[in-house]
């Protein structure tokens, strides 16, 4: 874009200054902004990225370079330039600043055969530019030429705008004695214009070196330490700009490839010009992404910078995962994924995400050290991290077959299992090793170069591989979550003595970890299944402590609920075949339904469960059975209707499923048909096998069909009505729906979404009422009829009219008395035109003695 | 009531107060504005009465924030004030007299009325102001003797002042008539005073015979008597020797008068509209037509006039006896409308009622004043159960009431516009739902739109039984659930508790079943209390709170009234299946966390009326399950069950009846629960 401008620059000086510039040269800068046309027209991605990243003032140069109006352009321009000409008495020195400050000059740079150059500061940096690009050109010959050419004219523009800007110097000089008396007024005043004035000039530099490394970063790369430079500026502003404009380039230019550190013989070997110029520019490359990346780093502990350093480092993370430095990249945004900044936070997770999403840019290499990082991270803070770190799991994707898989895995399989045991034990390093020694064991050190070249062209990734590589993300994963499952076990234990802590703050990974449990079950080992299963068993509140007041369990209801759903989640997902015992799950949830409260405890976690647990049960024991009937139509008495409707469509189930159940909807010989261990039912039994359901009656049947939600009362009623039928036979389904399903579309919030339903029909039995009161209790009326006391009335009466009477006689006594008093007012005015007249008459009489 | 003061007394104030003035301009300016299109005559009368209520409105409005004075607009019926002025304009009250009326002049009267002038401030002040005239008289006096030409000066100047004055005066009675009616007072040229002994006389002239020419004179005398102090230089002012005469006039006119114009016109007690209706054309009615027109003019002046709240509702209980009259006057019942408004809404009980009572008749007797009256009630009420205190939370249950009996009137036309409102109620809440923003919240959170709920649970409550409002049931039960779900939380409570209040009642009236307990569960729940200020006990009271202020969360005090509040919903939902077959199974859950509640509470004043319930509650389950064991039919049979125990229930001798019944009398105080 600064080119751009530049070229318009230089056409409104060829008016001024004289042709110095050969016509082929025109010619070629011609070509040039066609180019940058052609660039704008086809990446405006790019340009719409740049638009990001300044509100104003990038805003305006993009805007011009977009090809938007021309004459705005123009204006714009010319608006620039006349504030520039009144405000530059700054200007010198600033001229002089940018000498001094370009301190990437001033240093010395290590060339590619490791020779140590230090650049003299020159006078103009346009010159610094083109000589360094000479230099080049000598060796690279011919080539070069071409560069030279593209280069001089803008050399020279610059250096005919710094003409330019020295004749307005001194326009501008001369004007500044008029103004001496107020000259440290205008001191300040400069000041500040030159702050703002070198913000507007940083930013426009910054902007011209951006636009000549997206049009050429070969011969170009050089500029980037230039950026990084400005970047290092104290005005936070132009920090921000420059991290976000050297973003927006790295972004564009960094190869689809690793750049792979240069060996020893390699080194030694003479090769071309090209191949030298290349390993130059990606060695430069390199080292000012490196640079960056520090100050990235660095950056992002200082609070002011915290938002931006975090954006680039997640956007880099997803563009390049591929690219070198990745690992430091991935570690800092690990790091922020728990964060307290809501907005770094969200853009951490998404960049996790979309790494865990596309896996072809970077082969699953990227997901794998992301899990690690994230297993590290949750370990090192001992599980109290935001929910959102583990939350980012659930984006991951596994191959269905990586489980089972042929013979060959098989033994691979136990290894690795065992070497997860291990892991728990032994520090993080290991898997980094192993990874290590594995690599080399499969890939020879021969290959390796042909490999990387392969895997460089084509992304596609051995079978093989990517198996190992899931295999590992695997193993990572669910170390990570039963880290947090024992790690809630034993707080859980622990702060039940103590008992001073919210519940819902203390596992703030469970509910994560529970979900991404859930949505993995498929994939877990059937060797950790019985430890999984018992963990759970403690954390759904099962042993001892069930007698308690579940207040003091550290798990809230849902998290309790959660944890029964991922235990028959992982039963049912491995085929049943896991031979635990499942029935304590039963147990917590018989009396949790009792303990769940509609604002407190999330309905679906508790529809999930009546679910996962009851409705997509197969046959279940009769008793039990009978316990969960009884329960949920009691339950449905005392919740709201989405509840109640979750209730009754699993009751439904379970009365289908177990058809002798159904003598509970019978009431045979007074109480129950069917004789039990236990013979009166007991509402407040804990275990389902001990309350005699078997022996009650559904009475809260009759009462629901009364309900006031027409689908709970119909339900009601469709159950009631398996009574008659005989046990092979179901009722006509009413709602075909999951108990899930069931609460989702009774609940509050999706009635409220639903369009009001409008006019209501209106059909009365006409029945015009009589005079009855039908609100209004007689005892109120009564009192109307009680006449006001004859002599309070009078009393009343008469003052209100002595009120009456001495207000109108107030009137009148005022409105006399003024009168009386402006009369005798009146006789001082009187008293003053006798005066006059007075007056008048004696200077005429004396006027009259004068003649 | 100095909302109320009379039009006299404001007037008063306007002319001799400074601050006034100004304002006064500016409302002359409107008022000559607004005149505009109309006729004149009475129609500057209405725009008087206007006048207050507008007032009266404004100061509300001050006092609440902006947001819900939109509000009120959004749930507001649009009114028409189109009125219909037609017939009269052209009289201005004032009968002619048959001369052959006697007048006495008794001068024992005199001294009684001197003794019967109170002693107050503006009196003090006269006396003074006559010492303070003579006073300047005198000084006038002796400059005029000094200087007699100073008499010729003054002489001029006031006549100049007198004619600058005629000019002004002239805008002045532009503003007046407006203000105050007709004030052409040369109409009424009799300005003979009138002594308690001529009313004596015409008092018993007229009881004796209807048709006895001493009517006019009487009505006369009740006109100038209604516009007493009205126009202070009029003659009416002087007309009446003492306030007895007043007194003795007003009472006659007022208590008499019905029976009277009813001899003349020879209609029964129980005479409607139509008859007079059909009266109209007849020649009796062109007799008495005059006479009975000026007696209701002047009884609504009057009205306006009053200030005290048992004489206004005296006054109200003897007009409602003429109301069948009005019905032949429209335009005069259009006013009578709005000054009733003004007098129910207003705080006072006896006169509340007797506007309402008055109200209703109007809109019973006259089909056309129904419309205007369901939407002035209506928006009267909304507006004035913005604020809800401890004080006047009575009032608005009266208030509400009223509406309802109102709204009975014409259930038909009453179902359209409850439809319509419930429809606004709704489409508040569903933005308030989709969007959650605290502006959209509030709209909810505020009593305009709870009373307005209540309003039409009532009105459900009371024609459940005879109409099938199945349609606005649902809705409103829709509207109730949704903001108990919108505002969760214990702060919410209050308003909480008052939903469920409802939903009680809502659910007796229909006998459907609403799982009440779902809504206490936060009632129930032990909460920890914060020890330290135990010392400074706040009363709270939940009838006139929606949401607990923050500090008193963890008081003890908030803990107890909800549990005592929740106990008393809690008893009145068992109260209603306390006879149902299933009732120990509604009973379960509450009782299990009645329980608990009971063991962990450490407020110890909360432990006796735990038990009471948990005893109480057990006690009717162990009877219902005892009685449930001998029957032998199934759930699945609905008569049997319906049947089950409704001799029991209709005795109403179960020990859990009377135990509701005296929880219920135990919170009478505090707020209505039963009527």
């Amino acid at each position: 874009m600064g080119k751009r401008s530049g070229s318009k620059r230089k056409d409104k000086n060829k008016v001024i200054l004289p042709p110095e510039l050969p016509p082929e040269i025109d010619d070629d800068e011609v070509d040039l902004s066609d180019e940058d046309i052609a660039f704008y027209g086809t990446d405006s991605s790019n340009v719409a990225h740049f638009r990001h990243f300044d509100k104003k003032s990038i805003d305006r140069y993009v805007g011009r370079v977009a090809g938007r109006d021309e004459g705005e352009v123009e204006r714009l321009y010319e608006e620039r330039q006349k504030r520039k000409a009144t405000e530059s008495s700054g200007r010198p020195r600033e001229d002089d600043d940018e000498l001094e400050v370009d301190p990437v000059d001033a240093l010395p740079t290590k060339t590619l055969q490791g020779e140590l150059v230090y650049n003299r500061a020159k006078k103009a940096r346009s010159e610094d530019n083109t000589g360094s690009v000479k230099t080049k050109a000598q060796e690279n010959g011919a080539d070069a030429k071409k560069i030279i050419k593209k280069d001089e004219p803008k050399g020279k523009s610059k250096n005919k705008k710094g003409d330019d800007n020295k004749v307005k110097n001194i326009q501008s000089q001369t004007e500044v004695p008029k103004g001496q008396l107020h000259s440290n007024v205008l001191e300040e005043v400069k000041e500040e214009l030159s702050a703002e004035e070198l913000f507007e000039k940083k930013k426009a530099q910054l902007a011209e070196l951006g636009m000549a490394m997206l049009e050429d970063p070969e011969s170009n790369i050089r500029s980037l330490n230039d950026m990084l430079s400005i970047s290092n500026d104290k005005d936070q502003k132009v920090v921000k700009l420059g991290l976000m404009s050297l973003l927006a380039v790295f972004k564009d230019i960094i190869p689809s490839y690793r750049i792979r550190q240069l060996t020893e013989k390699e080194l030694a070997v003479e090769v071309s010009k090209e191949v030298k110029k290349t390993r130059y520019y990606e060695y430069t490359l390199i080292r000012c992404y490196k640079a960056y990346l520090q100050k990235l780093v660095s950056l992002e502990k200082q609070p002011q910078f915290y938002t931006v350093a975090v954006r680039c480092m997640c956007a880099l993370l997803d563009t390049a995962p591929h690219f070198n430095f990745r690992e430091n990249l991935l570690a800092s945004v690990v790091k922020n994924l728990s964060s307290s900044d809501d907005v770094a936070r969200k853009m951490c997770c998404e960049a996790i995400r979309s790494l865990f999403i596309n896996e072809g840019k970077h082969r699953g290499e990227a997901t794998i050290e992301a899990v690690r990082l994230i297993a590290d991270h949750v370990k090192l803070n001992d599980c109290q991290l935001h929910p959102d770190s583990i939350d980012v799991f659930l984006s991951l994707r596994f191959d269905e077959d990586i489980g089972k898989d042929e013979t060959e895995e098989e033994k691979v399989k136990p290894k690795k299992n065992k070497r997860w045991q291990k892991s728990q034990e032994v520090p993080k390093q290991l898997p980094v090793n192993d990874k290590k020694k594995t690599r080399q064991e499969l890939i020879s050190k021969a290959r390796e170069e042909v490999d990387a070249d392969l895997r460089a062209v084509s992304f596609s990734l051995d079978p093989k591989e990517r198996k190992r590589i899931q295999k590992e993300t695997l193993s990572a994963l669910f170390e990570t979550y039963f880290r947090i499952l024992k790690h809630s076990v034993t707080t859980s234990n622990s702060r039940t003595k103590v008992n001073n802590v919210s519940p819902s703050g203390l596992h703030p990974l469970l509910t994560p970890c529970l979900a991404g449990l859930g949505k993995f079950s498929h994939l877990i080992d059937v060797d950790f299944m019985g430890e999984l299963i018992s963990c759970l068993k403690k954390l759904s509140g099962y042993s001892d402590r069930q007698d308690e007041i579940p207040n003091d369990n550290a798990l809230s209801v849902s998290e309790r609920l959660q944890c029964c759903i991922v235990a028959f989640k992982v039963w049912r997902s491995n085929l049943e075949a896991l031979n635990v015992d499942l029935q304590d799950f039963f147990v917590q949830l018989y009396n949790l339904i009792l303990e769940y409260r509609p604002d407190r405890d999330h309905g679906e976690v508790l529809a999930d469960a009546l679910k996962t647990l009851l409705w997509e049960g197969k046959q279940q024991d009769m008793l039990r059975a009978a316990a969960f009937i009884k329960r949920l139509a009691t339950f449905a008495l005392s919740f709201g209707s989405a509840e109640a409707i979750a209730a009754l469509v699993t009751l439904k189930h379970l009365l289908q499923k177990n058809s002798k159940c159904r003598n509970m909807l019978e009431n045979d010989s007074g109480g129950g048909s069917l004789s039990c261990l236990v013979a009166k039912y007991n509402p407040e039994a804990t275990d389902p096998y001990l309350s005699g359901a078997l022996a009650s009656v559904l009475w809260e049947l009759s009462l629901l069909e009364k309900h006031y939600d027409i689908s709970v009362s119909s339900m009601a009623s469709n159950i009631l009505s398996m009574a008659n039928l005989n046990p092979t036979q179901n009722p006509v389904p009413i709602l075909n729906v999951n108990p899930l399903e069931a609460y989702r579309d009774l609940s509050m919030e999706r009635e409220l979404l639903k369009p009001a339903s409008k006019s209501l029909p209106l059909n009365l039995k006409k029945k015009r009422r009589g005079k009855e009161f039908v609100a209004l209790s007689p005892d109120v009326l009564k009192k109307a009829d009680c006449s006001v006391d004859k002599h309070e009335l009078e009393e009343k009466l008469q003052s209100h009219f002595a009120v009456l009477r001495s207000i109108s006689e107030n009137e009148r006594l005022r409105g006399e008395l003024n009168h009386t008093l402006s009369s005798i007012n009146m006789y001082k005015e009187y008293k003053k035109q006798q005066k006059k007249k007075n007056m008048k008459f004696k200077t005429g009489r004396k006027k009259v003695a004068k003649v | 009531m100095a909302k109320k003061l009379g039009k006299k007394a404001r007037k008063f104030a306007r002319k001799n107060l400074q601050s006034a003035a100004k304002r006064n301009r500016k409302i002359r300016n409107q008022f000559n504005h607004r005149r505009g299109p109309r006729r004149g005559g009475s129609a500057g009368r209405e725009d008087g009465d206007e006048d207050v209520p507008q007032q009266v409105h404004d100061s509300t409005m001050v006092t609440n924030d902006a947001a819900a004075a939109t509000l009120i607009h959004g749930l507001e019926f649009p009114e028409d004030d189109a009125e219909l002025d037609a017939d009269l304009s052209d009289s201005d009250g004032y009968l002619s007299e048959d001369p052959g009326c006697p007048y006495y002049s008794d001068s024992e009267d005199e001294k009684a009325a001197k003794d019967c002038i109170m002693e107050d401030g503006l009196d003090r002040q006269n006396d003074d102001m006559n010492r303070d005239i003579k006073k300047q008289k005198k000084k006038l006096k002796k400059l005029l003797d000094k200087d007699p030409e100073f008499a010729n000066f003054l002489e001029k100047w006031q006549s100049e002042l007198e004619s600058y004055r005629s000019k002004e005066d002239s805008d002045e009675d532009e503003m007046d008539s407006m203000d105050d009616d007709d004030s052409n007072d040369e109409n009424s040229p009799n300005a003979k005073v009138l002594t308690s002994k001529t009313i004596s006389e015409w008092c018993q002239l007229v009881s004796k015979d209807p048709k006895s020419p001493a009517l006019r004179n009487l009505l006369n005398a009740f006109r100038d008597a209604c516009r007493h102090g009205v126009h202070s230089h009029g003659p009416s002012m002087q007309r009446f020797q003492n306030a007895r005469v007043f007194y003795q006039i007003i009472t006659f006119v007022l208590s008499e008068l019905d029976n009277v114009f009813r001899a003349l016109l020879e209609i029964q007690d129980d005479a409607n509209k139509g008859k007079i209706m059909n009266l109209r054309n007849s020649k009796k009615w062109q007799t008495v037509d005059p006479l009975i027109k000026s007696y209701l003019q002047n009884s609504l002046d009057l009205l306006s006039q009053l200030t005290d709240n048992k004489m206004l509702a005296f006054v109200l209980t003897r007009l409602r006896a003429s109301m069948v009259l009005f019905s032949a006057y429209p335009s005069t019942s259009s006013r009578l409308v709005k000054i009733l408004f003004r007098l129910w809404a207003s705080g006072d009980q006896g006169l509340s009622l007797s506007a309402f009572l008055m109200i209703r008749e109007v809109a019973s007797l006259l089909p056309d004043c129904l419309d205007l009256c369901l939407t002035k009630s209506y928006n009267t009420y909304i507006a004035s159960t913005k604020l809800v205190n401890d004080r006047n939370t009575k009032h608005i249950y009266f208030l509400t009431d009223c509406l309802v009996e109102l709204y009975s009137l014409d259930v038909q036309k009453s179902y359209e516009r409850a439809v319509t409102s419930v429809e606004q109620l709704n489409a508040i809440l569903r933005q308030a739902s989709k969007t959650k923003e605290k502006e959209d919240l509030r709209k909810i959170d505020n009593w305009q739109y709870i009373n307005c709920v209540n309003l039409w649970v009532r009105f459900l409550c009371c024609h459940y039984k005879d109409y099938n409002l199945h349609p606005l049931f649902s809705e409103v039960l829709q509207v109730i659930r949704g903001v108990a779900h919108l505002f969760r939380g214990t702060r919410y409570l209050p308003l909480r508790l008052r939903l469920v209040q409802m939903l009680n009642e809502l659910s007796t009236c229909s006998q459907m079943f609403y799982p009440i307990p779902s809504l206490l569960f936060d009632c129930l729940e032990f909460r920890e209390v914060s020890q330290k200020e135990q010392t400074q006990r706040t009363k709270i009271n939940f009838s006139s709170l929606l949401k607990v202020p923050k500090n008193l969360l963890k008081s003890r005090d908030f803990q107890e009234e909800c549990v005592l509040s929740a106990i008393q919903v809690l008893s009145a939902h068992f109260a209603q299946w306390s006879y149902h077959v299933s009732f120990p199974e509604v009973a379960t859950i509450p009782l299990f966390l009645l329980k608990r509640l009971h063991e962990q509470t450490t407020i110890e004043s909360l432990h006796r009326p735990i038990k009471r319930l948990i005893d109480q509650v057990t006690e009717n389950k162990g009877f219902i399950e005892r009685k449930r064991e001998v029957v032998s039919f199934s759930p699945n049979d609905k008569a049997s069950v319906d049947s089950f125990l409704q001799e029991e229930k209709v005795s109403r001798n179960a020990s859990f009846t009377r135990f509701y019944a005296s929880v219920a009398e135990n919170c009478q105080p505090k707020g209505r629960k039963t009527l």
